[in-house]
């Protein structure tokens, strides 16, 4: 359990971290790109991970609708 | 003594290829992935030839998966999901079969290398990308705009959600082949302290016993994580395919 949602929160922190590493190096505002677009990669882990534990927490009383299963 | 835990994971050529200056070898790789089809396909057709209305043990078997499959798509992503059942049936057996396979004692587990694990998920991301644009235009960014938010937020809550699908092939790939590096490293570790501690005479055979049960506990511990991690494969495959189908809601 603890594997399958600390992936969610590891990828959006790298994913963050290297889309602002690769905005710095672009255009040299190191390391502010870097800084904020970690802390946005924070944010979008978190965001992950609370999909992905309400997805598979959710999933036994879930009705037939697809629609009404989107976690809010 | 094969007791370094990394020696497992080891990719050897069995037979060395060469294209063009590009090395197309035949690995260890290779071959278990070919015992995983072969092993996969081999289960499905041998057990479904019998074609019994009243279903025999190995026909019992193979239709609990297909079902299991079948109920998690339709439970996910609603009956039109269902054009997408071969493409998760066949992640699932093919992750199933090779975490399986790499139970067995000297066997190559294929998915503990990200690269396959990294593959697999590209080709998910990639046939949620190409079918949601295809189905639904431009309609499938509204997947990154969630409704009812003040527009002070909104660009900021788009752009996370942007990040937040770009992680998804990362975690994917991630979570299946950790589970299986770490698990087969941990079980290699403790087994490894069964053997040093055997070997220094009487009380290192006794303090053996604890790690020696660790391994047992472990090894079970493992079919359970080879079996749980090709269903959590399949279902987040399920999930993502929703938001192909269902963009926006």
């Amino acid at each position: 359990m603890a594997l399958r949602l600390s992936a969610d929160f590891v990828a959006g922190i790298v994913v963050g971290g290297a889309i602002g590493w690769g905005f710095d190096a672009l255009l040299g505002t190191s390391p502010w790109g870097l800084i904020v677009f970690f802390l946005l990669g924070f944010a979008a882990g978190i965001l992950s991970v609370m999909r992905t534990a309400g997805m598979i927490a959710k999933r036994p009383e879930l009705d037939d609708d697809p629609a009404s299963r989107r976690f809010d | 003594m094969a007791t370094d835990p990394i020696h497992q994971f080891q990719i050897k050529k069995l037979i060395p290829i060469e294209i063009g200056g590009v090395d197309f070898s035949f690995t260890n790789s290779a071959l278990f992935m070919v015992i995983t089809v072969v092993g996969a396909s081999a289960f499905l057709i041998l057990s479904a030839r019998g074609r019994g209305l009243v279903p025999g043990r190995w026909q019992s078997a193979a239709e609990v998966t297909y079902e299991f499959i079948a109920k998690t798509l339709r439970d996910s992503a609603g009956s039109d999901g269902m054009r997408f059942f071969p493409f998760v049936f066949s992640l699932f057996m093919f992750i199933l079969f090779a975490n399986l396979i790499g139970m067995f004692p000297y066997f190559f587990t294929v998915t503990s290398h990200m690269i396959i694990t990294a593959v697999m998920a590209a080709m998910v991301i990639g046939t949620v990308i190409v079918y949601g644009f295809r189905r639904h235009g431009l309609h499938f960014l509204k997947l990154f705009v969630p409704s009812g938010l003040p527009a002070v937020l909104l660009p900021f809550v788009t752009f996370i959600e942007v990040l937040s699908f770009i992680s998804r092939p990362i975690s994917l790939s991630i979570r299946l082949f950790a589970n299986m590096l770490a698990g087969h490293i941990t079980l290699k570790v403790f087994a490894g302290f069964v053997a040093t501690l055997g070997s220094l005479g009487f009380v290192g055979i006794l303090g053996a016993i604890l790690p020696l049960a660790a391994t047992v506990a472990l090894t079970a511990l493992e079919f359970l994580v080879a079996a749980l991690q090709a269903y959590v494969f399949a279902i987040l495959t399920c999930l993502y395919l929703n938001d192909a189908l269902h963009p926006g809601h």
